[in-house]
């Protein structure tokens, strides 16, 4: 198609789309094409795509490996996609502070729980990759000025407390120095710039990009057209397509529009669905992690959700039909996730279950005053008023409360076999606080295969496509059905650095 | 431009009713900009103004402080935020002719009081 071809198309393309009222036509237009005979606009040495953990990371080693002319594109108005609203939760093994906390702990250690909360079908090498390269991510952030608690927590999954976290409890504590790092060191951050589709060499290649400048989210058929040369490769970090409903539903139908969802607007994946058209092996696409620690109460990740990643090990789950625990509350996410959906009224109607934690607990963790101050969390008394507010019937959770402190004693929880380990002297006592959980839909396990180099590997000839690196949440395969908390970070970053590692060497 | 100020001139006139939502706009901006729409519209009549535009009259680090929360919920600042510190454009969560929702309100339940729809 000619270049002039390909305008007459699109301008058609967009008359309809105006006419009707809906925008349909931009996918239509998202095609690679041959670089023979195109006329580049630009040409650029490293060329990102998403300004997330992933494209952040890949950035700062680029430019560390010696690059010169490094650019981000990133289609949002802001910087940061899902990573920028993350829960700051950043696990790596072997760290500084287990050390100090005396946590034994390994990369062999950290892969193990990883392969177990992947049912068997994790990718193994890369998990061993991003495991051993972990502290290096955490260094990086560190250098450019990052901080954290100064405590470790173990989260549902983990067999040890490997888990760091940002002062400010958000990826932002770590987005925001990385962008800051990346202005610092020379690295050119594009806004309202989207990409369409790679252009593509003799040799199916890729030497370029087209791209969308000036683009506005809320209007999909903004922008004006470019091309640009990528002299080293395209990396890839467009995250994931947990907003795209549709592509949800063909996975998995039960993840409606009306199934929440806690992801950034922009992840709607089609960075990835391009790079499978390119021929990528599509990997897990339908294992589709919904959070177990979301609320109802708010939109999004919210505040609820570190309350309650932070709480759980100490709290209560309740069923309030039957007053009675449903879960362990530190299982990995998907158990969660489907025994909170099984919490339905008579009628069969979502009836959100309640986590119930002694304030004395909660209290530690600083989203417990705004959960209580922006009405998303309620603090009771006694447990009568407790039950009364949420209907509770009494009896059977003053019982259900009384055994479970049973069970902090004696350290063994004979009902869901929870590890009491971190709950250890924390009685679930009055005043308590209380918040709802109902799953969101959270994370894309699934997406283009990768190797431990970042690079894509092709469907039909099953070598790398030249050119071409992905990194992050866009990746599939590499956690198995069920990603465990705190880890994306990890291999975003890692993969990232991978990426640009890679490229620089090639 | 000139369908601007035309059709404001028919709304002044009292004959067309339907156009005065096109052109609804702030009392403190009348009085600034009055009919001038290219002021703000510096990308063309069809398209939003640009991330700069705003910032020609309004000074960030001013806004910022006129925000400003208490130490506790300093990050809950619009115009120095913890997600995306003072680099979010203006349209995210203003509309001079149409009402929006701060972009706080995906994830948060946070209250501003003197924030125009
Ligand atoms: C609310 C929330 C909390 C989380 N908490 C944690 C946590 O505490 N610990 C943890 O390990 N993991 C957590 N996760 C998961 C983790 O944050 C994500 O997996 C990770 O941020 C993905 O990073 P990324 O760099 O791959 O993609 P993102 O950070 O999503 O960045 C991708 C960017 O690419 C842009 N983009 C997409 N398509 C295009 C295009 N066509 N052209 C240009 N740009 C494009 C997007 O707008 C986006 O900005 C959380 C996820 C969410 C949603």
């Amino acid at each position: 198609m000619s270049n002039k071809d390909l305008l007459g198309r699109r301008n058609f393309i967009k008359g309809i789309g105006a006419a009707a009222g809906v925008a349909i036509a931009a996918p239509a237009m998202a095609v690679s094409e041959s670089a023979n005979g195109v006329k580049w606009d630009k040409e650029v040495e490293v060329l990102i795509i998403g300004s997330g953990f992933a494209g952040l990371a890949a950035a700062i080693e680029a430019t560390r490996k010696g690059a010169k002319d490094v650019h981000i594109f990133e289609k949002m108005s802001y910087f940061g996609g899902n990573s920028a609203i993350n829960g700051g939760l950043f696990a790596a093994p072997d760290t500084p502070m287990q050390k100090q906390e005396g946590v034994k702990d390994s990369v062999a250690t950290m892969v193990a729980d990883q392969l177990a909360a992947g049912r068997g079908i994790a990718d193994e090498a890369l998990l061993r990759h991003v495991a051993e390269h972990a502290v290096e991510a955490l260094q990086m952030t560190l250098d450019a000025g990052s901080e954290y608690h100064p405590y470790l927590q173990q989260l549902g999954g983990h067999s040890v407390a490997r888990t760091y976290q940002t002062t400010v409890s958000c990826g932002a504590g770590i987005t925001q120095p990385l962008l800051q790092e990346c202005r610092k060191i020379g690295v050119h951050t594009h806004n309202r710039a989207k990409f369409d589709g790679f252009i593509l060499d003799e040799k199916g290649g890729v030497v370029g990009v087209k791209m969308r400048e000036g683009y506005y989210f809320d209007k999909p058929e903004s922008g004006e057209l470019v091309r640009i040369k990528a002299k080293r490769g395209v990396i890839m970090a467009t995250g994931g397509f947990a907003q795209n409903v549709n592509m949800r539903m063909a996975q998995d139908p039960t993840l409606t529009a009306e199934v929440g969802c806690t992801n950034a607007p922009g992840a709607t994946g089609e960075g990835m669905f391009e790079m499978f058209r390119l021929g990528a092996v599509p990997v897990h696409l339908a294992h589709l992690q919904s959070g177990p620690w979301a609320s109802p109460d708010e939109g999004g990740f919210g505040y609820v959700s570190n309350y309650s990643i932070y709480n759980f090990p100490h709290s209560i789950a309740i069923d309030r039909l039957s007053g009675k625990r449903f879960m362990n509350e530190i299982a990995d996410r998907k158990t969660r996730a489907d025994a909170e959906l099984n919490c339905r009224d008579a009628q069969g109607n979502p009836l959100p279950p309640i986590l119930i934690t002694s304030y004395e607990d909660s209290k530690k963790h600083p989203n417990t005053k705004k959960v209580l101050k922006y009405n998303v969390g309620w603090k009771f008394d006694s447990i009568e008023e407790l039950a009364k507010h949420f209907e509770v019937p009494v009896a059977p959770l003053k019982q259900q409360i009384a055994e479970y402190n049973e069970y902090v004693k004696t350290q063994n929880d004979p009902q869901f076999g929870k590890n009491m380990t971190e709950a250890k002297g924390k009685y679930i006592k009055a005043p308590f606080t209380v918040v709802r959980l109902w799953p969101k839909v959270h994370y894309c396990q699934g997406g283009v295969q990768i190797n431990t180099k970042a690079e894509v590997k092709d469907s039909l000839t099953g070598q790398s496509i030249p050119g071409l690196y992905a990194a992050g949440e866009v990746c599939g395969g590499i956690h198995g059905v069920s990603r465990l908390g705190s880890c994306s970070i990890p291999e975003c970053m890692v993969m990232g650095m991978t990426a640009a590692r890679t490229m620089m060497q090639a | 431009m000139k369908k601007c100020k035309l059709m404001l001139g028919l709304v002044l006139a009292g004959l067309v009713s339907l156009s005065a939502q096109a052109i609804e706009q702030r009392d403190y901006h009348k009085e600034v900009i009055g009919k001038d729409c290219k002021a703000c519209h510096d990308q063309g009549m069809k398209n939003y103004p640009s991330d700069q535009a705003c910032l020609q009259c309004h000074d960030v680090d001013d806004l910022a402080e006129q925000s400003a929360r208490s130490e506790e919920d300093k990050w809950q600042n619009p115009h120095n935020n913890l997600h995306y510190g003072k680099e979010l454009p203006c349209i995210e969560c203003h509309g001079e002719h149409e009402a929006k929702k701060p972009i706080c309100s995906n994830c948060h339940t946070f209250k501003y009081d003197k924030h125009k729809e």
